[in-house]
């Protein structure tokens, strides 16, 4: 309850605060935004699995919006920013929906 | 969780069915080494809620494969196989996980990790949605292709804009062209109408007043005046009501003159649009027209007005077959 709080709460701050985000970060925002969605969907899927643990959530968030941002500016360094980070995009994309799909077995029963 | 009491009130004697409800940290009901070991109890935690039809691929928030040795998680029981319906179901978990709230350490950190995910969220959904901000996200080559999109959209209006000038300063000197041939073809309409007798016409000339008391001046006489009058340069000439152009037939009948068919009578008064320093000598000659009907008795005067006024007209005919060709 008190995560969601939390989600709600972020979302509250960025609409109406609408901070200002440092121009060098600004390409990997979307990408991290998308590898911590990853991140929160894995997490639900541990809870309803009874495996949840916090540090290991705090890990993989931490470590899978890095290595996304990681990789994109990697790819923007090499000159293929766009296409890995349309990789990282379907890569994240697919766990998520893998994940959801656990989610939905776990709380619907199908 | 309705079975979470339980070890406490199984006794060794009932703990063969009850081994499912181990639950929590609970771990193998202590004491009961023998009665455990009968359904196969696995040794760190027997799991009711692990369902059968768990994938195997790993949940992510572990990241780590199911049969890891972390303390949390655990293998699959088989033994928990045989008792699905005492686990909750997902959506109980999930309803018991929201409410009631538990400021625990696990949910302040989670609710920390969600604000910032929220956060970016917000931020990147409003940049996304703003167009003046959508360049700044914009990595460097896309940036220069943009610009050079417009460089050449720029160029091809350029292009565009000069050709359209181009155009307009055209036709406004076709125009003013055309405006300078319509007033030259006005004016030689008018001249060409003052010669065919189509048009009014005003200016300095003479008038020739010819009386004729005695009906001896014929239409020779007459015609005599106007060749001198046109020989002199006069642009306009009118008898009585009747212009005078090239093709004005000058015919006798029945003692009278006529004029195009006009019967004209005395006095006869010729008008003459010219130059009158050159009109009236030409018709004072020696021997000239003036002389000439004196001598046949009639009373001729020639004044030279201010203006001479040439108002007789003559119809417009225009050809029925011919047309004009350039």
């Amino acid at each position: 309850m008190i995560a969601v709080v939390g989600l709600v709460l972020g979302v509250l701050a960025g609409v109406l605060t609408t901070p200002v985000v440092p121009t060098g970060v600004e390409p990997y925002l979307p990408i991290a935004v998308v590898a911590a969605l990853d991140a929160v969907f894995g997490g639900l899927r541990a809870m309803l699995d009874r495996v949840f643990d916090d540090r290991v959530f705090v890990v993989s968030f931490l470590s899978n919006v890095t290595v996304a941002a990681l990789i994109v500016f990697l790819g923007d360094e090499l000159g293929v920013g766009s296409q890995l980070s349309t990789g990282v995009v379907v890569v994240l994309g697919i766990r998520i929906f893998s994940n959801a799909a656990a989610i939905r077995r776990h709380v619907f029963g199908a | 969780m309705q079975s979470a009491e339980r070890p406490g009130a199984a006794g060794p004697e009932d703990a063969a069915p009850g081994v499912p409800a181990a639950r929590d940290a609970a771990g193998p009901p202590p004491g009961d080494p023998d009665a455990a070991g009968t359904p196969r109890d696995p040794a760190p935690a027997g799991r009711p809620a692990e369902s059968p039809e768990r994938p195997d691929t790993a949940p992510d928030g572990g990241t780590d494969p199911p049969p890891s040795p972390d303390g949390v998680t655990d293998a699959p029981a088989d033994g928990t196989a045989q008792d699905p319906g005492r686990a909750p179901s997902g959506a109980a978990l999930l309803r018991a996980a929201l409410w009631p709230p538990r400021a625990t350490r696990s949910q302040l950190v989670v609710a920390a990790l969600l604000f910032a995910l929220g956060l970016g969220l917000a931020i990147q959904v409003r940049a996304a949605g703003s167009d003046d901000t959508a360049l700044r996200g914009a990595r460097p080559e896309d940036l220069v292709r943009i610009l050079s999109d417009l460089d050449d959209r720029t160029a091809r209006l350029d292009d565009e804009k000069r050709q359209l000038e181009a155009q307009r300063t055209e036709l406004e000197t076709s125009s003013d062209q055309a405006e300078e041939a319509r007033r030259q073809n006005e004016e030689r309409e008018r001249r060409l109408g003052v010669l065919a007798g189509t048009v009014a016409a005003e200016g300095p000339g003479v008038t020739l007043r010819i009386g004729d008391p005695l009906g001896v001046v014929g239409a020779d006489m007459l015609l005599d005046a106007v060749q001198e009058l046109r020989a002199a340069g006069a642009e306009a000439i009118q008898i009585n009501e009747v212009r005078i152009v090239a093709e004005t037939a000058f015919t006798d009948r029945n003692g009278g003159v006529r004029l195009d068919d006009e019967p004209v009578s005395a006095p006869y008064v010729v008008r003459a649009i010219g130059r009158p320093q050159d009109l009236e000598p030409a018709l004072n000659i020696p021997g000239g027209v003036v002389q000439s009907l004196e001598n046949d008795s009639a009373s001729v005067r020639v004044d030279r007005p201010e203006r001479v006024t040439v108002d007789a007209l003559r119809p417009t005919e225009l050809p029925d077959y011919a047309q004009s060709s350039p």
